[in-house]
């Protein structure tokens, strides 16, 4: 299972919650898939997916799902200590770890040799830390969502490889109105 | 405690509720002042840049936020404003203590005190640099500002000028 298989099997669960997607082919595969005004496409700032989640998580009720890759999180490590100490219930981190580097031509990461992200999270001080197969994901997540009282890192173990998929066609001022106007903060649209 | 509880006030006047720093001796005031306020959010971060991603997802659940740290975590920080910030134009305040400036006694901070304003120059941020404290009055209304212009602001305090707020 690659990373567009595994989207294609979350996504009615993605279409339920806010969204923030990963810079690059996360995104753009994910628009391909289900194009939602309730996902954010991060266009820039790799690694920051999993932190405007978990703010986007502190500042309101509904539930925030960090669409993030191995590589982003490795770029972006401290995430895991501000999430295990910080992290509301409504917040789920999904990292989808296929041990390279897909948007720029599947370079190994370190995941793919001695890092394990599970074992940094639970290190960073996250408690409820998931390491599942791509198949196990969508089970893993749905206990992940109905958990009331903890927010979850789940670490899903796929394999590399993309599909041919173009840029996202939407402007950034787009995203951020509709996603907004979604939740309802935005009223003059 | 004086200058950093007129700071804060400020700041809330203009709207701001959720709070992040990267500590800052200059800023050790401040922080005791949100850690005991009920009314506001706020956590430390480990990092700058990663405190804008904070901050970008604060603002989409409508939060107007504010990120306390030294000048050396704009250096931090440049892509995260650029490619987050500024794409999406996110209003966020960040409240600066301006390390390096005269009364510093650390050498090593002189290096990003003098590139500092180039790089928010160049960054089309727009700053307000408090020097003394009847500039802190324009803190609320700069504040608002970053709203109304979707993007965000920069406010530098000296250090001689939070130095001695005991």
């Amino acid at each position: 299972m690659n990373r567009f298989d595994l989207l294609n099997k979350v996504q009615n669960i993605l279409k339920d919650n806010l969204v923030i997607c990963n810079i690059g082919l996360p995104s753009q595969e994910l628009y391909k898939i289900c194009d939602q005004p309730n996902f954010f496409y991060m266009l820039g700032s790799m690694g920051l997916s999993s932190s405007i989640g978990l703010g986007l998580a502190l500042s309101q009720n509904k539930h925030v799902i960090s669409l993030d890759g191995d590589g982003s999180v490795l770029m972006n490590m401290n995430t895991l200590a501000t999430i295990g100490n910080r992290a509301p219930s409504n917040y789920t981190l999904l990292i989808i770890d296929n041990g390279s580097y897909g948007s720029t031509g599947d370079q190994r990461t370190f995941t793919d040799e001695k890092t394990s992200l599970k074992d940094v999270a639970l290190g960073a001080g996250c408690k409820n830390v998931i390491e599942c197969s791509g198949e196990e994901t969508v089970n893993e997540l749905n206990k992940a969502i109905d958990d009331k009282d903890n927010s979850y890192v789940i670490i899903s173990k796929i394999n590399s490889g993309n599909v041919k998929i173009d840029p996202i066609p939407l402007n950034p001022i787009t995203i951020r109105d509709r996603f907004r106007k979604f939740i309802g903060k935005v009223k003059y649209l | 405690m004086k200058i950093s509880k007129k700071i804060i006030d400020n700041l809330k006047k203009g709207g701001v509720d959720f709070y992040l720093s990267v500590p800052c001796k200059l800023l050790a005031n401040m922080i005791d002042i949100l850690e005991n306020d009920k009314d506001v959010y706020y956590s430390a971060v480990p990092r700058e840049e990663e405190g804008m991603g904070i901050c970008a997802g604060a603002y989409l659940g409508n939060k107007f936020p504010c990120i306390m740290m030294q000048n050396t975590g704009i250096g931090n920080s440049v892509n995260a404003i650029v490619s987050l910030l500024q794409l999406y134009q996110m209003p966020v305040v960040f409240l600066i203590s301006y390390r390096g400036t005269p009364g510093e006694p650390v050498g090593a901070q002189g290096g990003m005190a003098k590139i500092t304003e180039d790089i928010l120059q160049t960054l089309r941020i727009p700053m307000l640099h408090c020097s003394s404290e009847k500039e802190l009055d324009k803190i609320s209304t700069f504040s608002k500002h970053a709203k109304v212009v979707e993007s965000p602001v920069a406010i530098l305090c000296d250090f001689n000028l939070m130095k001695d707020d005991k």
